[in-house]
């Protein structure tokens, strides 16, 4: 809400600055967003008086102008203008001025003179679009001051965020009502003068549903010459943000601004029979609104009508069938209350959005909105010599009925947790316009017509608290309770994921967070199914129109970033829900928790000593198989499998018959989209099943050993597609109770041959003695013979 | 040459010896020679039977005296080569090697930030509670006294999954599945993703709030400033002061803005007579909404009467921005490693 100074001073003698109102304001819960002077880029232009004026002798539109701008020299000016002339008034820019759209103004020739500065129109000012002559000033205007100084202009504009709960703040009256409690300062509404013609015109009014349109009332205003509005009142609509049109709709505006009443003006030569309709549009009606749109409407939207048709939208637009155009006599001045959800809900649907139906939506006061109808008829009137009617059409269904609330003083110092007296309630209460009751326990306060945010005691607390000033209220701890139930609470899933967070940091991995939105189109490239997704309704675009089924596209987006900035080495880590359809659950919605891992590039930072490597299957697995013995859930077996939609290789992990998720590599074809040239390797864990496991994990010490072990190391050849996982199976299969572990410790591949070197360290102990040398070579040669028996390999 | 007069000329030839000895293996070879089971000295003492004995015990001692002092010689000597061999491998030894680079790893700023605050939070007695990220209508809004077409719905807008169901716009929906699920008193703090439909320089349609509600009898606003100022005293430094302008909030009544004094000026506005930029030259810095839970809050989820409390919400990305002084909203989520191996 834009708010001018000098407007508000009209209304209460506030003298103070624009900025000590502003601070005062913004602690009343009505922000000061910014302080501004609408007219700076004006306080170069000063005011002059043409002295002397005749025709350039070599054009026949040019004028040579001698004017006083209040300096000791009289400047030569040379303007183009048709209706400049001797004696005027005028808004001269001098030479060095910047004019509002940039231009500065230089000393120049015209056909031969020269010219010290411009005279102004309207439009050069940024004041209109009228260009059709210069701008001439009252003839009273003091000659040399700055323009907007002269015509006295509102300069000092307030923008303050008006939260939705304070309806009456969006307007002059109600901002001034806050400031003349806040100063305690009388408040009084400036008077304009009204006298009725001797015309009374009936506009019968019909409301169809009393709860949607509460009141409804108009006046006629008869004979009325369209024309623009004067500069005061047009500049004033400029200064709040509001185009000037012509005179009767910028008294709309200006009463609209000044009261906080939407009005709107009919041609009531439009409105067929002089009736008034208040009705539901009728499904697919259609109807253009002022802005020139076809507007299709639904049998929700509440529309003023005549008895053949819509004529406005109510609340939220007029008609461009009943609209004001020059050619305008007669003018039918509406003024209502509508039910605020309505309009909300048109206004909303169509995205048509204006300064009545933002009032409308928050709430009228409803015993105004006559009051803001003479006051505007008497505008017109005297705007466009008119004559106001008589006869006020009104229809009122629901009158407004003011809430009567108990306050307790005592509750509202429990609450706020002060101790205010009961001289310093009563006088918020008068500032704030309440009736009361004060002799009774508790208060009788009766709503102000104004107040729609107060029906409630808890509404009362607040006011006395901040016209206090919550800012007032001094600490306190509270009191903090334990209680047997809070123990036994399993541990929220925040310290679970803080506990694999620092785990995965700890080992170097970078936590990254990713939207929980991906585009369609991410989870078709992975060839997801479409079934069980979750779209999102009305998305900001194509690329974030879906909840993400899996971490791995955020995983993805985060690789090309981080490859587009030159990366060498990427190992992310992100922790987060992915979301599936459900049609039991409440929100139709499983959120599941996941960790996902996503490892590529080199191994190694390109840094001494390391060798440049690329990331690799054992590297992920390896990581894997640490979180498993870091969450003590036992070691994972990793189960390679066929297919997956976008992973190849890829392996199951399996923690006993619990599968926690899978690991591979990324397709290559799919790495490409994402300009990856290097290997991806990705893992993703439900944390569910980590979760439940990890309950299930018991933490049990095993006593350490006393007797010697023997180590023995075993070297098997055998072709390039043996695999370490067979030897070590085979090695299980025996059981030996001597054989305590098996670790395979190097492979090699001879150059120019087909074999493949495994060798494994083989340890024995026995946990009751020392073993000999002998029983050692013994069961080495168990196992060398089992497995030369099982597999094509040779020693 | 008679016994004695051999037995003195060892000295002088083992200090010509040791003076040419230039490394521990020729130091070595000289010590056998003098010293060694077989050298020089131990022939000189295998032949003390043949002296007269009353010589003998003068002989003995001489030879034992020189064997001592000898071996100190050599001791001596070898302590300088090796002190020589050291000093010159030290010499080899480069310091200014850079350490083997492992693995940086690094938590997201959202994290640190998010773990900070609920650590002082479950300091003061508050539980952590969470909830479902996709809500029905009903938690995220009516419940919490923003019935349809309530124009505070504008303040956040929202991503709908169909009419009924959303992305919640804020973590208030815990509040209420908290207080379903639990009765008074109790204190929570919430942490989580929030969504909006809004997205520009200063908005990413997904965030991160930390919310917290106590509810007891008797607790009043001053409860709420007091907790509030332990929090960002903890957060942003021991002489923070706190400031409380009033506000809106559907679900809290009076609600109020909670601005801090500038923690990098001081409070004072400016720096070197430059206007501070990070409180804009205002000396305050809003981090955080709160307010008195709403009567029609505690009625949604049939509190009793005689209850009362506080809420407050905040912004994650914002106190991580202000915290470390990230200029830009949009890089928490782009992950360039850049950004978040510096955290």
């Amino acid at each position: 809400m834009l708010l001018s100074l000098s407007w508000l001073r009209e209304f209460t003698p506030y003298e103070g600055t624009a900025q000590a109102l502003g601070d005062r304001l913004t602690m009343l819960g009505l922000e000061l967003e910014d302080l501004k002077n609408p007219y700076a880029a004006l306080s170069q232009i000063t005011t002059g008086y043409v002295v002397s004026c005749k025709q350039h002798p070599d054009s026949d539109h040019l004028h040579l102008c001698q004017v006083d701008v209040g300096q000791e020299a009289l400047l030569d000016i040379v303007c183009g203008a048709p209706n400049v002339a001797q004696g005027q008034k005028v808004a001269v820019a001098t030479i060095g001025t910047t004019m509002p759209n940039g231009m500065v103004i230089k000393k120049s020739k015209l056909r031969g003179e020269t010219s010290h500065g411009m005279i102004c129109s309207e439009r050069e000012l940024g004041l209109s679009e009228d260009h059709t002559g210069i701008m001439v000033l009252d003839s009273g205007t003091t000659v040399g001051q700055p323009l907007p100084d002269a015509l006295n202009f509102d300069q000092e504009v307030l923008d303050l965020s008006i939260t939705p709960n304070r309806a009456d703040c969006l307007s002059v009256l109600g901002l001034a009502r806050e400031t003349a409690m806040a100063f305690h300062l009388p408040l009084t509404i400036p008077e304009v003068p009204l006298t009725f013609g001797n015309v009374s015109t009936d506009v019968s009014i019909e409301i169809r549903d009393p709860n949607l349109c509460w009141l409804y009332a108009g006046r006629v205003v008869h004979n009325i010459k369209i024309q623009a509005s004067p500069l005061k009142i047009r500049q004033r609509l400029q200064a709040a943000g509001i185009r000037a049109i012509s005179n009767i709709v910028d008294v709309t505006n200006y009463i609209l601004l000044e009261l906080g009443q939407p009005l709107h003006a009919f041609d009531l030569g439009k409105l067929t029979d002089q009736k008034i309709i208040v009705r539901l549009a009728n499904e697919g009606e259609k109807f253009v609104t002022l802005d020139d749109q076809e507007r299709i409407l639904k049998s929700t939207d509440l529309c003023i009508c005549d008895c053949e048709k819509p004529v406005a939208l109510a609340g939220v637009m007029g008609g461009l069938n009943s609209e004001i155009t020059p050619e305008t006599k007669i003018v039918f001045v509406e003024s209502a209350v509508f039910n605020p959800a309505s309009i909300r809900k048109t206004s909303r649907r169509l995205g048509l959005g204006s300064e009545s139906s933002y009032r409308f939506e928050r709430g009228i006061d409803q015993r105004l909105t006559c009051q803001a109808l003479d006051r505007a008829c008497a505008m017109m009137a005297s705007l466009g010599q008119g004559v106001v009617d008589a006869k006020l059409n009104i229809a009122e269904p629901k009158p407004f009925v003011p809430v009567k609330i108990d306050f307790s003083l005592e509750h509202a110092n429990d609450l706020l947790g002060i101790s205010l007296t009961e001289d310093f309630a009563k006088d918020v209460f008068t500032g704030l316009g309440c009736e009361m009751s004060a002799t009774t326990n508790p208060w009788q306060i009766t709503q102000p017509s104004w107040r729609p945010d107060l029906t409630r005691e808890a509404d009362l607390i607040e006011e006395v608290g901040r016209v206090y000033g919550l800012d007032n209220i001094p600490p306190a701890l509270p009191p903090m309770h334990f209680s047997w139930e809070r123990v036994v609470e399993k541990q929220p899933e925040f310290a679970f994921w803080k506990q694999l967070r620092h785990w995965a940091q700890g080992l170097g991995l970078n936590e990254a967070i990713n939207y929980s939105f991906v585009g369609q189109k991410d989870l078709d490239l992975l060839n997801l199914p479409p079934e069980k997704r979750i779209p999102i309704k009305n998305p900001l675009s194509s690329d974030q129109d879906v909840l993400r089924t899996t971490v791995t596209p955020g995983l993805l987006a985060s690789l090309r970033n981080n490859l587009a900035q030159g990366a060498f080495s990427i190992r992310l880590f992100e922790l987060c829900h992915v979301f599936e359809e459900d049609l039991d659950a409440e929100t139709k919605t499983l959120e599941c928790p996941r960790l996902g891992i996503l490892l590529s590039g080199l191994r190694h930072e390109p840094a001494w000593p390391y060798e440049p490597e690329d990331f690799d299957y054992i590297d992920l697995r390896g990581i894997i198989e640490r979180l498993c013995a870091y969450l003590h859930i036992g070691s994972p077996s990793f189960v390679q499998r066929e297919t997956h939609p976008y992973l190849l290789p890829v392996i199951d992990i399996l923690v006993g018959d619990t599968c926690l998720g899978t690991l591979g590599r990324l397709e290559p074809k799919i790495a490409d989209v994402y300009l990856a040239q290097k290997p991806v390797w990705l893992a993703e864990l439900d944390l569910a099943a980590l979760d439940n496991l990890i309950s299930l994990a018991k933490l049990q010490f095993k006593p350490l050993a006393i007797f010697p072990c023997v180590r023995r190391d075993i070297t098997f050849i055998g072709s390039e597609d043996l695999k370490v996982g067979q030897i070590l199976a085979e090695i299980a299969k025996l059981k030996n109770p001597l054989l305590e572990d098996v670790t395979f410790v190097s492979l090699y591949q001879p150059e120019g041959s087909q074999d493949k070197h495994l060798s494994f360290r083989l340890t024995f102990r026995d946990p009751k003695r020392t073993l000999k040398d002998t029983e050692v070579e013994r069961e080495r040669d168990k196992v060398v013979q089992a497995l030369l028996k099982a597999l094509p390999v040779r020693i | 040459m008679d016994l004695i007069s051999a037995l003195e000329s060892l000295e002088p030839e083992l200090e010509a010896g040791l003076a040419q000895a230039s490394s521990l293996e020729k130091l070595e070879e000289l010590r056998i020679e003098f010293l060694g089971r077989k050298g020089r000295l131990a022939k000189l003492m295998s032949q003390l039977p043949s002296l007269d004995p009353a010589e003998r015990p003068k002989f003995g001692q001489r030879a034992n005296e020189l064997k001592e002092s000898c071996n100190a010689r050599f001791d001596k000597v070898k302590d300088s080569l090796l002190a020589a061999r050291e000093r010159a491998s030290l010499a080899r030894f480069d310091s200014s090697t850079p350490g083997r680079k492992y693995w940086q790893g690094s938590l997201h700023p959202d994290t640190l930030i998010m773990e900070e605050i609920c650590a002082i939070f479950e300091k003061l007695g508050f539980d952590i509670a969470q909830g479902p990220e996709v809500e029905i209508d009903h938690y995220n809004f009516e419940a919490l006294n923003m019935p349809p077409e309530h124009p505070a719905r504008d303040m956040q807008d929202t991503l709908y999954i169909t009419d009924n169901i959303l992305l919640r716009t804020h973590t208030s929906p815990v509040q209420v599945r908290t207080m379903l699920a639990r009765k008074p008193p109790l204190a929570v703090v919430v942490p989580g993703k929030v969504y909006r439909r809004d997205s520009d320089l200063t908005h990413t349609h997904m965030f991160h709030q930390v919310e917290g509600l106590l509810v007891d009898k008797n607790i009043s606003m001053a409860h709420l400033r007091g907790i509030l100022t332990v929090f960002v005293r903890d957060v942003f430094g021991p002489s923070t002061e706190v400031r409380f302008r009033q506000s809106f909030f559907p679900f809290t009544e009076p609600s109020a803005e909670v601005d801090i004094s500038c923690f990098l000026c001081g409070g004072v506005g400016h720096i070197d007579n430059e206007p501070c930029r990070v409180c804009k030259g205002t000396g305050w810095v809003e981090v955080l909404g709160c307010g008195m839970v709403d009567p029609a809050v505690f009625e949604a989820v049939n509190y009793p009467k005689d209850v009362s409390g506080f809420a407050f919400g905040l912004g994650v990305e914002r106190i991580a921005m202000l915290k470390y002084g990230i200029g830009d909203l949009r890089m928490f989520f782009e992950n360039d490693l850049r950004f978040l191996q510096q955290f």
